[in-house]
Parts: structure tokens; C-alpha cells; sequence
């Protein structure tokens, strides 16, 4: 994303839009029609042809040097900033419910706010501990939403100590 | 017409302790969201949603309310103290009110601010309950063709809000359409765009992809401006305005209320035009223009009470026929989803206790905003400086969770966090997001209501030109697309034109000074 202008943006979009609509009608012409109940693929199809159109006319602006200014590039200190805190954001995803919400979520924490610039550790790992805990407590516990588990809680409750997470 | 006894009754109800407590909360929280830089009042709402489940619907709507209200008057205070508008709808404080600051007069700014913005939400609060019940009660006329012509009618409006790029708000609102037709046929119920998983057989949770397109996506763009939030150092005094100052501004007030109910109608259209017009009319038709845009209270009250005046008028077209009015009412929309309340004119038939129940919060909500902006103005000012560093994953844990707590499904916060990398992509290179988020609303209305009109009159398309009711609303909606264009390119030219005049009276004035 660091070197992408808004040509090149714009001319992916339309690459991916195409087969996008594409997929549309192919996908439209095995469904069934069922009587009485209209037919089901004129709607998709309307649009598709609609966006079509736009994505062509989207990619004709972009190849004729219309596409409009990009306002600032993402590059050096920002761009290391957003793509370490999408890896995180969707490392923690992949993880949350196999090892669980405590663990994770303190884990994703400190390492957000380091990624972020924080460097003082004491804040930083009081932080880590202080969301979960919270987060625990207004949802599991005030508004009866249970967090993913993982194998830390679900040791601890074979183990009797369930006690800790009511 | 609206029934006084079940008025009455709502504002008994919004009073109680359990009540009034959840909407100083969210007001409290809503005008903490406005007042920071890139914290929207829909990504407020959006966040907040999910925290609503285990509540009883009417104080979830009440919460829900608080924040829409006090996060619209709040972007208020950013716009003042650092020349920075809190949310998009107070961009055109900035020109007054920053000005102001820097004289001294910080704190009568926000007095100014918050009274101007409590006046603006009351009157159109006032609106939405005396017009509402009267619309409401005319569209139990509707059936499965006019609301068809009304969900086309909302499409061609969300032209509207495709910014600098039309093309590129189309291509979001058609995305946004067939995203819509992932899952099983309305009608047939057979499985469409789901590539054979069960995960989206019902398609993808509207809620958390709600939560990741507003709000997760503004969380990825504060981490990427993390280091450049700019601090607040001034010291607010002298915080509520003189009544001499308030008599000054009376017809200010009247013309901002009105510009703000009209621009908040209009579906697709809300707050943040509803600011730059009720400003640019101010100056319009001031005896001394040239003084706007140097520091002077006017100009801080007619944005201030246009953009809260929208607010009720957004609610209308959104409560009555299930149309929102801008991204802040389709996410409340959402919110009355859930809690298995439909909005439309069968909401006034069948739960018209809760509809009245609604109007009083609204009421409620604009008093409360302002006892808490002029009560902590201070500490609001303050927030602003909170560590960005410790807010933004704040942000991002709170949009996982809330996602995850809809259905307790991982499902639904990889949605979450899919469709907010792909807003933040969308953003960055100026495709608008809520022309997706409304289509998807709509493109639903639209389909079903096709279907069914089809079904009604055996496949004939006639059915859709012979209702004059349909026809006059799908005219409008042709009118209004080739009329949107034009005016979303002349809303950014005085949005541009304000800002350069606002530039060139500083200038003027510090030279003088």
C-alpha cells in the first residue's frame, strides 16, 4: 500500500469489481425460478450491470489519468504503525479462541501499545492487565456475555478453580 | 397526531431512575466520542450497540440516543479549542470558534456552543414528535410497490454522499447492494453467494460488519496519524453566555433550527451539511459579514444549533418509513433491528407506547447534553488530550468483543475486522463507506418489495407506474439523482469557499490586531 497512487488503487478496484459482476450472472443463471414469487436473479443482475459500468468507466478515468489526488502516502514510520497493528488485529483473530480471551487479549495489548510508541513498561503492561480484566468483568459478568475460553480458562475450571471467573 | 397521555407517559419513563441513568451515560460518553479529533457520533453508536443487548429495548434506545445527541453537540469543543472539528458536523465551528479561543473567549465559545446546539435539538425534537405520527399515519398506505419507489427513492439520494468521486460512492453503493444478497432468497429461499458455507447461509451480521466499516476502520486511521493529535492548552472561564449575548443571537438561532430540520429530512443528508449551510445563511444575512470568520459568537451558535436541528429531522424519515437519514441513523436503525423493532409506519401501530417513549428521550436527551457540556466543560476539554496511544486499542478491543458478543461467534469478529481493514482501504483512497452501509439497508427493502410487487401483479412491471403513489415517489428519486451530484459538488465549493473567507478574515484581523 506504501507506493500505491491513486491510479494504481483505482485500476485494482476495477479488477477486482469486473469479475466481481461477472460472477454475478454466472452465479444468477442456476437458480431456480420459483413460480409465483418473481424472478430472483433480476435485481443481482440490474446492479451488477450498473456496477459493471462504473467499474469500466472507473478504469477508463484511472488508464486516461483522471483519477483524482491521493491525499497523503502511507509510508516509513505510519505505514510500519498500520500494518503491525493489522497483523496483530488479525494474529489475534487466528488465536483468541484456541488459547483463550485473558491470555490473548493481554498479549494484543501490550503489543499494540508498543507498536503505537509506548515504551514505558510499567504503563504498559498495567494496561495490558487492566483491559481484559475490565472487559471480563462488564461483559461475562454485567451483561452475560461469555468470552472465548481457550485451553487457560478451560484448565483452570478443570482444576475446581471455575470460582475465579464468575 | 401525536397522543399527549402516552407523551406524557414517555417522559415518566424517561425520568426513571434506570432511564434517565443510561441516557446521562451515553450522553456523558457521547460528547467524550465527539469531542475527540476522529471519533465519529456513528462510530459511537456503532460501538456502543452490542453493550445495548442485554438491556430492555427502550433503554438501549435511550443510551443509544444520548450518544447520537451528545456526540454531535461534542465535536463542538475540538472544533474550538484546537482548530480541529471533533466530528465532521462541526467543521464550520472552526471558523469562529477557534478564533475566539485564541482570544481568550474559549469558554464563552462552548457556553455559546452548547446552548446554541440544545436549542437546535429541542426544536426539531419537538418536530419529529408532532410530524412524526401524521407521515407515519399516511404511509400505512403504503404496500410492497411504494416502498420499493422509497428504497429507490433512498438509493438515489445516497448520491449524495458519494463525495468528491461519484463513480466511486456508486461502485460502494452497488458493492453495497449485492453484499446485501449474500445468504438465502427472501422469497425461494435457496442459498445465493454463499460458496457452499454455512457462515453465510444467513449472510454476514449486519451489526459487526456495521461496527468494523465506522468504527474500525477509524481506528486504523488514528493509527496512522497517532503522532500528530494536537494538545489543548487553553483555560476555559466565563462559560455561560450573557443573556444579552443570547438575545443577539435569536434570529441566528430561528434561521439555524429551521436550515437545520429541512437539511436533516432529506434522506443521505445530515449533520455535516447541515453546519456549513446554517453558517454560510448566518453570514449571509448579517448586518456586518465581514466580522464572521474573526471571532464572534454567531458564528459559533448558527453551525452548533443547525447541525443539532438536524438530528430530530434525521430521525423522521428513518423512524416513520424506514429510511435513515445519514450513516448515525442507519446505525440506529440497526440497533432497533435487534432488538426485534421495525422501523416504519407499522412501529406507530403496533409499539406506539415506545414511539412516544422515543420522542421524550429525544427531548430529554438535548436538556441533559447540555447540563453536562456547561456543568463539564473543563474535564471535556480535557479529554481531548487523552493518549491516543492507549484510546486507539481501546477502540479496537472494544469493536472485537462487541462483534463477538452479538452471537458469541469468532464469525462475526472476522467480520468485523475484515470489513474494517477494508474501510480503512476504502477510505484512504476516497471510496465513501456509508453509501455501502445504506445500500445494503435499502438494497434489502428494495429486492423483497420488488419481489412481492411482482408477485402481485403476475410478473408485470406496470404494477410500479400505475400506483400514483410509487410514481410520484420514484419521479422524486430520478430528480434527485441528477440534482445529488450537483449539489454535493456545490455543498465541498462552500465548504472550500468558507474556509478560504474564514483564512482571510484572520488574517485580516491579526493584522490589524
Amino acid at each position: 500500500m506504501a507506493n500505491l497512487t491513486m491510479k494504481k488503487a483505482d485500476i485494482i478496484a476495477a479488477v477486482i469489481v469486473i469479475p466481481i459482476c461477472l460472477y454475478v450472472f454466472y452465479e444468477s443463471g442456476k437458480w431456480p425460478v420459483p413460480a409465483l414469487l418473481g424472478r430472483p436473479f433480476i435485481i443481482p443482475r440490474g446492479v451488477a450491470t450498473f456496477l459493471l459500468v462504473t467499474a469500466l468507466l472507473l478504469l477508463y478515468r484511472a488508464l486516461t489519468g483522471r483519477a483524482l489526488e491521493l491525499e497523503k502516502r502511507l509510508e516509513g514510520a505510519d505505514l510500519r504503525r498500520v500494518t503491525g497493528v493489522a497483523v496483530l488485529t488479525f494474529g489475534y483473530l487466528f488465536i483468541v479462541e484456541r488459547i483463550g480471551f485473558f491470555i490473548t487479549t493481554f498479549s494484543y495489548m501490550l503489543l499494540f501499545g508498543w507498536v503505537l510508541g509506548e515504551r514505558r513498561w510499567f504503563r504498559l503492561v498495567l494496561f495490558a492487565v487492566l483491559v481484559p480484566v475490565v472487559a471480563y468483568a462488564l461483559f461475562s459478568t454485567t451483561l452475560h456475555v461469555p468470552l472465548p475460553r481457550g485451553w487457560l480458562e478451560s484448565t483452570l475450571r478443570d482444576h475446581g478453580l471455575a470460582f475465579i471467573f464468575r | 397526531m401525536v397522543d399527549l397521555e402516552l407523551l406524557f407517559h414517555g417522559f415518566a419513563t424517561v425520568l426513571s431512575g434506570y432511564h434517565i441513568v443510561a441516557l446521562v451515560l451515553g450522553s456523558f460518553f457521547g460528547i467524550i466520542i465527539g469531542a475527540i479529533p476522529g471519533l465519529t457520533a456513528t462510530m459511537g453508536i456503532a460501538l456502543l450497540v452490542p453493550f445495548t443487548f442485554g438491556m430492555n429495548p427502550f433503554t438501549g434506545i435511550v443510551m443509544l440516543l444520548g450518544i447520537y445527541t451528545g456526540a454531535i453537540y461534542g465535536g463542538g469543543i475540538a472544533s474550538i479549542l484546537i482548530r480541529t472539528p471533533g466530528t465532521p458536523a462541526a467543521a464550520a465551528t472552526v471558523f469562529d470558534g477557534y478564533p475566539l479561543a485564541q482570544k481568550g473567549l474559549a469558554g464563552k465559545a462552548i457556553g455559546m456552543a452548547t446552548i446554541a446546539s440544545g436549542i437546535g435539538g429541542t426544536f426539531t425534537a419537538l418536530c419529529l414528535t408532532f410530524f412524526a405520527p401524521i407521515l407515519a399515519n399516511f404511509a400505512l398506505r403504503f404496500s410492497a410497490p411504494e416502498y420499493f419507489a422509497l428504497a429507490v427513492f433512498g438509493l438515489s439520494v445516497t448520491v449524495s454522499l458519494t463525495g468528491k468521486s461519484p463513480l466511486k460512492g456508486i461502485i460502494s453503493g452497488c458493492l453495497g447492494l449485492l453484499i446485501a444478497m449474500i445468504g438465502l432468497d427472501p422469497m425461494g429461499g435457496f442459498p445465493r453467494f454463499t460458496f457452499g458455507t454455512t457462515q453465510l447461509t444467513g449472510g454476514f451480521s449486519f451489526v459487526p460488519m456495521l461496527i468494523g466499516l465506522f468504527a474500525l476502520s477509524e481506528g486504523f486511521r488514528q493509527v496512522e496519524v497517532i503522532l500528530t493529535a494536537p494538545k489543548v492548552s487553553a483555560v476555559l472561564t466565563n462559560i455561560i453566555p450573557r443573556l444579552r449575548e443570547l438575545r443577539e443571537c435569536t434570529k441566528t438561532f430561528v434561521r439555524s433550527c429551521i436550515i437545520g430540520l429541512i437539511v436533516g429530512i432529506t434522506p443521505a443528508i445530515g449533520a455535516e451539511t447541515a453546519c456549513f449551510v446554517g453558517y454560510s445563511e448566518a453570514k449571509r444575512t448579517s448586518k456586518h459579514p465581514e466580522l464572521f470568520g474573526t471571532g464572534i459568537l454567531e458564528g459559533v451558535a448558527a453551525p452548533q444549533c443547525a447541525e443539532n436541528a438536524s438530528t430530530g429531522g434525521d430521525l423522521l424519515p428513518m423512524l416513520t418509513l424506514g429510511l435513515p437519514g445519514d450513516a448515525a441513523t442507519a446505525v440506529l436503525m440497526g440497533a432497533l433491528t435487534i432488538h426485534n423493532l421495525q422501523p416504519g409506519p407499522l412501529l406507530f401501530r403496533d409499539h406506539s407506547d415506545l414511539v412516544h417513549q422515543i420522542f421524550a428521550g429525544m427531548i430529554t436527551a438535548n436538556a441533559v447534553f447540555v447540563i453536562l457540556g456547561l456543568t463539564f466543560a473543563r474535564f471535556f476539554a480535557k479529554v481531548i488530550n487523552i493518549d491516543r496511544r492507549f484510546l486507539v486499542p481501546l477502540i479496537f478491543i472494544a469493536c472485537m468483543v462487541g462483534s463477538y458478543a452479538i452471537d458469541n461467534d469468532i464469525f462475526d469478529m472476522i467480520t468485523c475486522v475484515a470489513f474494517g481493514f477494508v474501510g480503512y482501504v476504502m477510505i484512504r483512497y476516497s471510496y465513501p463507506v456509508s453509501p455501502m452501509v445504506l445500500a445494503q439497508i435499502l438494497g434489502v427493502m428494495m429486492e423483497s418489495n420488488f419481489r412481492r410487487s411482482m408477485a402481485m401483479s403476475q410478473d408485470h412491471l406496470s404494477i410500479l407506474v400505475t400506483r400514483p403513489i410509487a410514481v410520484t415517489i420514484l419521479i422524486l428519486a430520478a430528480v434527485t439523482t441528477i440534482t445529488g451530484i450537483r449539489r454535493q459538488r456545490q455543498a465541498l465549493q462552500l465548504e472550500e469557499k468558507l474556509a478560504a473567507e474564514a483564512v482571510a478574515a484572520a488574517s485580516r484581523e491579526s493584522g490589524q490586531g
